[in-house]
């Protein structure tokens, strides 16, 4: 085969993002070692989460040194983070979906700059800003209407508080690729008596799939790494479940956030090295909801070609 | 006679739902519109009325002291670390976005597109202090703009990629083909058509992973430190100001004057990013890329 | 490949730019950072200002970490003080003999309610440790009546608020708990994060200014707030409850009560300055006070970074040490002992 350069380069190129992604894993894996070992495989499945006593002398429990009491169960934060970015996504879908339809396709030409610079405008909003506003404008609305103890912090507030951070990344993506849409197949749509509504739903979203599931995957992603404005509304539940959507979470990130500087006080480290692991952890989530949104979007496409 | 009346009227039946169908969906949308609008008009309305109320001179001509003063040293730290962030990340986000759309529809580019998404799923606090264990302990960097730049990157990089990557697919074709007719190389073909098409969606990403860079803040509290001073030039051993330390430290003090500069700093991350996109999209137009 | 081409141009520009800004800044003395406790921040911001004022070419950098952070960040030498809320345990002092803990300031923390019709509560360190833990859970509980006689406590649910990010404040109130209760002592200790008992009407908040707005926001709650937002709480309507001293006696934070618990532990206050004065033997002393500590290394990289030190934290000790500072932060200063203590430690600084 022929040598050619250009795609090399863009080879390589590409190759730094597997590359990075590798040391980040090698590190976590390397730095939560110890951490693995001592808390075995009931860490996933256990709810208590005790940091120990950071103040007393470390005991030895099986060759490993640790504080006193340290008990290490996550179940509560995974539980927390697929509810609040699961609910995000199924908030954020439609809204975007919808919201992008009605940008690209009937709002008048002259204000459609301004509208979706002010969705991309969001995008810069430091996610501080975002928890600020829930705590002082959704947190009361959801309190007074929606909770039945009127307490508004919990799941709810964050999956909205989610949702409104990942809209603009699954609404502009699908804006653009409406945009793209070549004007044939719009104008053969639209010969054969469809409606302009039909169209756009039939003729044009089918088009643009790929770019829809590529952006829900992407914002998806953000949504679980969310850390500040999530810390900020979710009421920090631990060692309790999510029952409704009024229960206290946390997500696996904000904990990982709130729980640092405390863990770095500890004198055996093994604080800092297993909340390494639920870095890991979160990875493994990120990597299987990827998984799944891969086989659902190769099955819808499978689906759709047989019917063609 | 009856059967084709009885057809027009089911026809007209049928053509009736549609259109109720195409209005209620008009509706739906413009709903959803209006529901994604209105909070972000709230957000952006609350954070520019208390960032304006917050303005001054000052916040321009002098650095941070405390919580008082102005904000020059955060300005510029969160400008120059976003700038040497987009200058490691933009070639090789769309780089690697050229690769994933031109040349990865292979088992490599599945596994590079996978794990690219991968790694936007990976919280900024873990890249943080990743590279606070590496960078600044491992290397001795101690708290720097290196240090800060190279872990933006690495954030926003994986989202340049992708976002590259579905602008590109966009491109038809038979654009591609037509230019291969004409001998092009394949760099021509990706610099001179494919990117040139696409470049709407390119510079989405693009001004995205800028959004994400000025926005950071819990990665940078690992790597950049905090400095009352303006950067001195050195890329390690010196730690930088930014704007989103400001935001989420202050808005945490007692004193309404802290949450006022909280709120400038806000005003200013978004203002600076409003500025550069509206920049962004001007030279891309007068270069006739669009 | 323009618009790379521009980029690279600007950037280039704002390159040259940022760095004759940054040669206009040349540093000829000793630039110091002080990272860690939030506690202690808004009082390093009242400090370094008039101590810059006073001693021109001075270099003090002030943030916000956290005092885990803080503490980590001294002892790999990233900055040179670190500010904590809690003095370095036995173990952390084994491992870095090194690194001292000196007391700058006293801090208090009241135990704040958003109790409609009910302005003087009462409260104990077993009934707040049973409040968080679950086991009381209406406000009419007998155990809180008890303490409360002639107060109408309404039926109703009790909503705990505790912080999610790890804090000084959280240190101060589980020593208060543990060192009063001893189921509580036993079983969750005391340290910047607790694992907080399952209590499904509990909230999580975020920062001092998260909890001052989570309970005014919730009817029937129940926080603990650091003292730097005293005026905050007062202005959301929330009440200040009067807590049970050792002597058995119900004490609300005021500058005496503070003062009383700190001058009764001066005099037993180690050489190393590592002793809790929470819950103290003092009589009519407010039970959750607390030493605030920098936490510095005697072992610096040069003589010029030592005695820069000295010299700042020997201010802060001494002109700093005064209720000019303090009492806009609702501090108090040093016992005379305890400043002495201190200095001592201050002068080991090599």
């Amino acid at each position: 085969m022929k040598f050619r350069p250009f795609r090399v380069s863009v080879l390589l190129l590409s190759l730094l993002i597997p590359a990075a992604l590798v040391a980040v894993v090698f590190f976590l894996v390397a730095y939560s070692g110890q951490a693995i070992l001592f808390n075995g495989l009931h860490f996933m499945t256990q709810i208590s989460w005790n940091l120990g006593d950071l103040y007393s002398d470390p005991v030895t429990v099986s060759g490993i040194s640790v504080p006193p009491g340290a008990n290490y169960g996550i179940l509560v934060f995974i539980a927390g983070t697929l509810a609040s970015s699961g609910l995000a996504i199924l908030i954020a879908v439609p809204l975007s979906v919808g919201a992008a339809i009605f940008l690209a396709e009937a709002v008048p030409h002259r204000i459609r700059p301004a509208l979706s610079m002010l969705v991309e405008l969001v995008a810069v909003v430091p996610s501080v800003v975002f928890g600020l506003w829930g705590i002082t404008v959704l947190i009361p609305l959801i309190g007074r209407y929606l909770s039945p103890s009127g307490n508004g912090y919990g799941l709810l507030a964050a999956s909205v508080v989610l949702a409104l951070m990942i809209t603009p990344i699954i609404a502009s993506t699908l804006y653009d690729a409406l945009l793209q849409v070549p004007k044939e197949n719009r104008e053969s749509a639209f010969a054969l008596g469809a409606t302009h509504f039909e169209v756009v739903a039939k003729a044009m979203l089918p088009m643009v799939r790929t770019t829809l599931i590529g952006g829900i995957v992407l914002a998806l992603g953000r949504a679980l790494g969310e850390t500040m404005a999530v810390l900020m509304v979710s009421g920090g539940g631990i060692n309790i479940l999510p029952t409704s959507l009024f229960s206290p979470i946390s997500t696996i990130a904000s904990f990982i956030v709130s729980q640092l500087d405390s863990a770095e006080s500890d004198p055996t480290n093994m604080s800092v090295r297993t909340l390494s692991e639920i870095a890991l952890v979160l990875f493994l989530i990120t990597l299987a909801v990827n998984a799944t949104a891969k086989l659902l979007s190769s099955g819808a496409l499978n689906v759709r070609k047989r019917q063609s | 006679m009856s059967a084709s009346a009885s057809l027009k009227v089911a026809r007209s039946a049928q053509e009736l739902r549609r259109l109720t169908i195409s209005k209620l969906g008009w509706v739906a949308c413009g709903l959803a519109l209006a529901l994604v609008i209105a909070p972000l008009v709230d957000i952006v309305g609350v954070v520019t009325v208390h960032g304006v109320a917050a303005l001054s001179g000052k916040l321009f001509t002098q650095t941070t002291s405390g919580t008082a003063n102005g904000l020059l040293n955060a300005i510029e730290g969160t400008f120059i670390i976003t700038l040497f962030a987009m200058l490691i990340a933009v070639p090789i986000g769309i780089g690697a976005g050229i690769h994933l759309s031109e040349y990865g529809k292979n088992r490599l580019g599945g596994v590079i597109r996978f794990l690219s998404d991968v790694l936007t799923g990976t919280p900024s606090i873990v890249l943080g202090y990743f590279a606070y264990i590496v960078f600044i302990i491992g290397f001795g960097w101690g708290f720097s703009l290196a240090a800060a730049a190279i872990t933006i990157a690495i954030l926003i990089v994986p989202y340049l990629a992708r976002i590259t990557e579905l602008a590109l697919q966009q491109v038809p074709n038979p654009m591609r083909e037509a230019a291969y007719a004409l001998g092009a190389k394949d760099h021509t073909v990706v610099f001179k058509v494919v990117l040139p098409a696409a470049s709407a969606g390119v510079i989405t990403g693009a001004l995205l992973g800028l959004a994400i860079s000025v926005g950071e803040t819990a990665p940078l509290i690992y790597t950049a430190g905090w400095s009352d001073f303006t950067w001195d030039g050195r890329f390690t051993h010196a730690p930088v100001a930014y704007l989103t330390y400001v935001i989420w430290t202050f808005i945490d003090q007692p004193d309404a004057h802290s949450h006022a500069l909280a709120y400038a700093a806000a005003f200013l991350v978004m203002l600076v990013v409003l500025a550069i996109n509206i920049a962004v999209r001007l030279v891309v137009r007068r270069t006739r890329l669009v | 490949m323009k618009i790379l081409n521009n980029l690279l141009r600007s950037g280039v520009a704002a390159l040259a730019i940022a760095t004759a800004a940054g040669a206009a800044h040349a540093q000829t003395s000793v630039p110091l950072v002080e990272s860690g406790s939030s506690l202690l921040y808004p009082l390093f911001n009242l400090w370094v200002p008039s101590y810059t004022a006073t001693h021109p070419g001075a270099d003090i950098t002030t943030t916000s970490t956290g005092s885990g952070a803080g503490i980590a960040q001294s002892i790999k030498g990233l900055v040179q003080i670190g500010a904590s809320d809690a003095y370095l345990s036995d173990a952390m002092v084994k491992a870095h003999p090194e690194m001292l803990s000196i007391p700058l300031a006293i801090s208090s923390q009241a135990v704040n309610y958003n109790l409609p019709g009910v302005t003087n509560l009462k409260l104990s360190g077993p009934i707040l440790a049973g409040i968080y833990e679950g086991k009381i859970t209406k406000w009419n509980d007998p155990a809180i009546a008890a303490a409360n006689p002639g107060v109408a406590l309404p039926d109703h649910v009790i909503i705990p608020i505790h912080r999610v990010d790890g804090s000084g404040d959280t240190f101060i109130f589980s020593q208060y708990l543990a060192f009063s209760d001893a189921g509580w002592a036993s079983t969750l200790h005391y340290g910047t994060t607790v694992s907080w008992p399952a209590v499904s009407t509990a909230i999580g908040a975020n920062g001092n200014s998260g909890m001052v707005t989570a309970a005014a926001a919730n009817p029937y709650s129940i926080a603990y707030i650091g003292v730097s937002f005293a005026d905050q709480a007062a202005k959301a309507g929330l009440g200040q409850a009067a807590l049970l001293d050792k002597h058995g006696e119900y004490v609300l934070p005021t500058a005496e009560t503070i003062g009383n618990a700190a001058s009764s532990v001066a005099a037993s206050t180690p050489a190393d300055e590592r002793i809790s004065i929470v819950f103290t033997p003092g009589e009519n002393a407010y039970p959750i006070v607390n030493y605030e500590y920098a936490i510095v290394s005697s072992h610096q990289p040069a003589p010029a970074i030592g005695s820069a030190i000295r010299d700042f934290l020997g201010w802060a000790l001494n002109d700093g040490n005064n209720m000019s500072f303090m009492s806009k932060v609702h501090f108090l200063p040093l016992p005379a002992a305890v400043k002495a203590l201190s200095q001592a430690q201050v002068d080991k600084i090599q």
